[in-house]
């Protein structure tokens, strides 16, 4: 056993000394740490600039400006409102616009959060009720905001402002603020407003349903008066609209959301022991070809069996993923708490579905079990290679057997589309463990927990045997061709 | 009291014979040479020794025991093949094989520092073995075969490839090996270390045992040649096979004396002087163990084919 033991150290030691191994290791740490920053940076929350030019007497062009302005104000409202909702803060103005949810907002409701001071008031008495656990609102940033028209297009008509797009869009020479869209609102000889919209890119189609509806809006109203409404009637009538009640799930709730949100863990597991295991597969198969081409195993099996070196190796790489494995898991705990926020979230519900004595003894027991089975492949493809390239040829197909399922898998399951697909799958030993961690969260009946954990408790035993015989038979050859007589040789020879 | 012996041992691979009903024996704080060309046998029997391998037949005892890793706590070995862990500093692997051998960490560098001292090379201790020369590389692993003091010393080839001033270095150790009490086992092709060395040896010919025994057993296998100087003409005389002239000087002729098979030096130069023949000297050669060798095994060491 101390054999074993030292063996093992030695194999830790080594990878541990190798910079491939840190590189790997920080690898999933970075790319967790830099993902939000990408993010962030590739996240358009540059507001759409639009600039109206207004020629037209009727009242078309102050409608479309005051709908920018409130489509702004009505999502913050939505937020806020959705924030109040998650976190249980409603105690802080049950009356507040943003303490219903049961309906959708309507423009009484943003005039009224308007009328209360808007944000900074609704937020000072959020933060009287709210716990310290909650991490403070983050507003969305607005998407439009109404710039000032270029210079010298005050006078310019449509034609002459599209002779010019090419100045008035480019950034680099403009003076002021570019705009993304120009709205440009004329009469026509029959005194309507007649809009052009000259746009850099191409319109957002919410931008151009708003300007659609607000002109209309405008005709409308400015028709009803020519036909003696008065004007205060008509925005009555304009503004008559059924309530929608709405009915959604508490945010983190719903089936399918509830569904993801339990698997995350087994996943994100599942996940990371294909990568760990990926990795240290490979430098258990680099460690086993050096050790055999540089002639040093004789040295070694003269004070270890064979048997008890092998053990040593799969020991020793085990140790080496699963110490990996919790540094991602240490990783993912830090930025959780750091963030506080989304992260913790998710965490809680996920953590509490697999919070139970069984789950996590069979998290445990799969996770260890199939990183030592597959670990044995690895050390089958080390032991039947006399160099790397030769040990590539084996590893490629490998990988394919153990990675198409288990893409597949997770891929299924995130989609909620289980099925029969995954359930033959559990019981391919190779890929059981991702298989059992990946089913784990939606939920696995417990035969099959007991099934799956027996098989591959045999296979992996077969396994072991399996290759330790080859094991022992190889140690000591190389230089002859590999194939499949030569592996019957081996085992033939292991016999005597 | 012996702390290896073999009986009967017999190993095949497939159809070939490596191995051929071995029986051999060797005692403590004995030097024992196991010679023989190339595919011999020499390492298949040492790795049996070690439990590397098993025999097909026969029985081998070491320190009184079945052969078996267990005993790597009081056994060390240099294999024919070597190599060494690259990445690894020269303490660090002996200490590893020291550990392996059931020695404590602190024990094993500790005399891993000493042998290092003892080599010239205590201050590339901590080198990777990467980094060194092959002659370095080459102490440091005597050093992993030395570290726990074995009783029973197992060195396959251990001359090959070594520069002159290595191959000194070993010949002092495995003397010093012997005197404390250890048996030395080595395998060789090359003649001179084991004439130097060897208490004991053994011939093997494609696995087959031609002699075992000490040096002037084997001696006593060859009959010696003379060398003489005469004014008498000794071709056709009783008690010689055969005299080839080496030179003459004036009237001197400088022979070597091939004697026929029941003669011996003594005898000859008693006949001699009995019989006034004129001698200017006379000079007795045991043969070489070379000879004997190619006597034994019909063919050189380094060319005998398996
Ligand atoms: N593992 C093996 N498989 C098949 N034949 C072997 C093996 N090891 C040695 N032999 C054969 O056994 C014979 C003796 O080899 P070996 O003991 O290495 O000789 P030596 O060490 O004296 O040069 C040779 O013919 C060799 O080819
Ligand atoms: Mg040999």
């Amino acid at each position: 056993m101390t054999k074993i033991l030292l063996v093992a150290a030695r194999e830790f030691r080594h990878i541990a000394s190798m910079r491939s191994f840190w590189v790997s290791m920080l690898l999933l740490p970075a790319a967790l740490f830099i993902a939000p920053l990408i993010h962030d940076l590739l996240e358009d929350d540059e507001p759409t600039r639009i600039a109206i030019i207004d020629r037209d007497p009727g009242p078309a062009g102050e409608a479309i400006a005051a709908r920018l302005a409130f489509e702004d104000r009505r999502d913050e409202l939505a937020a806020l409102s959705r924030y109040v909702r998650r976190y249980e803060l409603e105690a802080a103005d049950p009356a507040a616009p943003w303490a219903v949810h049961d309906r959708a907002l309507t423009g009484a409701d943003v005039a009224a959060y308007e009328d209360a001071g808007g944000l900074e008031a609704a937020l000072e008495r959020i933060d009287a009720v709210r716990p310290d656990d909650v991490r403070d609102f983050d507003p969305p940033s607005p998407d439009y905001a109404l710039v000032e028209p270029p210079a010298g297009l005050a006078e310019a008509d449509a034609a002459a402002i599209e002779a010019r797009r090419d100045t008035i869009f480019d950034r680099a020479t403009a003076a002021g603020p570019v705009p993304d869209d120009i709205v440009l609102i004329e009469t026509d000889a029959d005194g309507r407003p007649v809009i052009h919209l000259v746009s850099r890119d191409r319109p957002d189609a919410t931008l151009l349903g708003i300007v659609r509806e607000e002109a209309a809006r405008a005709l409308r109203t400015q028709a009803l008066a020519e036909r003696g409404v008065d004007p205060a009637d008509s925005a009555t009538i304009e503004a008559l609209a059924p309530p929608i009640m709405i009915s959604t799930p508490q945010p983190g709730g719903g089936a399918r959301e509830t569904h993801v949100i339990r698997s995350i863990l087994p996943l994100a597991l599942a996940y990371m022991l294909l990568m760990s295991l990926l990795l240290s597969g490979n430098w258990m198969v680099q460690g086993a070809v050096e050790e055999r081409g540089s002639k040093l195993v004789e040295s070694v099996i003269a004070c270890v069996r064979p048997w008890q070196l092998m053990m040593g190796k799969l020991v020793g790489t085990t140790a080496v993923g699963l110490s990996m494995i919790l540094v991602w898991v240490g990783c993912a705990i830090v930025a959780a708490l750091m963030t506080k926020g989304i992260v913790a979230d998710l965490l809680r519900p996920a953590l509490d579905s697999i919070a139970t004595p069984g789950a996590i003894l069979a998290i445990v027991y799969f996770f260890v079990l199939g990183y030592v089975m597959l670990s044995t492949l690895f050390l089958a493809i080390g032991v039947l290679s006399d160099n790397m390239n030769e040990a590539q040829g084996f590893i490629m197909p490998m990988m394919m057997i153990i990675l198409l399922p288990v893409m597949y898998m997770l891929q299924a399951i995130v989609q909620d589309a289980g099925g029969i697909g995954l359930q033959i799958m559990t019981w391919f030993p190779p890929v059981t463990p991702f298989a059992v961690l990946a089913r784990l969260g939606a939920g696995i009946e417990t035969w099959e927990l007991v099934g799956t954990a027996i098989l591959l408790a045999a296979f992996t035993a077969l396994m072991l045997w399996l290759v330790g015989r080859l094991f022992q038979a190889s140690l000591l050859k190389s230089g002859q061709k590999s194939g499949i007589g030569q592996l019957i040789d081996r085992f033939r020879i292991a016999q005597d | 009291m012996s702390i290896l012996s073999m009986q009967g041992v017999t190993k095949r691979f497939g159809d070939i014979t490596a191995v051929d009903r071995l029986d051999m024996h060797v005692a403590p704080g004995e030097i024992f040479g196991f010679l023989g060309g190339n595919g011999a046998g020499k390492t298949t029997s040492l790795r049996m020794i070690l439990d590397i391998i098993r025999p097909t037949e026969g029985r081998i005892a070491v320190l009184g025991e079945a052969p078996g890793q267990e005993h790597a706590d009081r056994i060390g070995f240099l294999p024919e093949e070597r190599g060494l862990y690259p990445s690894m500093k020269a303490i660090d692997t002996i200490t590893y094989f020291g550990r392996l051998k059931g020695m404590d960490a602190a024990t094993a560098r500790a005399e891993g520092m000493a042998l290092l001292e003892r080599f010239d090379l205590a201050e590339r201790a901590t080198s990777p073995i990467a980094d060194m020369s092959k002659g370095m590389a080459q102490k440091v692993q005597l050093a992993t075969a030395l570290v726990n003091r074995p009783d029973l010393l197992i060195l396959d080839e251990p001359f090959s490839g070594l520069d002159p001033v290595n191959q000194q270095l070993l010949e002092a150790e495995i003397v010093r090996a012997a005197r404390r009490g250890a048996a030395v086992v080595f395998s060789t092709h090359i003649m001179q270390h084991a004439e130097r060395l060897c208490d004991r040896l053994l011939i093997l010919r494609r696995g087959v045992k031609k002699f075992e025994g000490d040096l002037a057993a084997a001696q006593g296998l060859v009959p010696p040649t003379v060398r003489l100087t005469a004014r008498a003409d000794l071709a056709a005389r009783p008690g010689i096979a055969a005299a080839r002239i080496l030179g003459r000087d004036g009237d001197w002729t400088r022979y070597e004396v091939d004697l026929s098979p029941d003669n011996d030096p003594g005898t000859l130069l008693e006949t001699l002087t009995r019989e006034g023949v004129l001698l200017r000297d006379f000079e007795a050669r045991h043969a070489a163990l070379h000879d004997i060798f190619v006597h034994l095994v019909g063919s050189e060491p380094q060319g005998e084919a398996a």
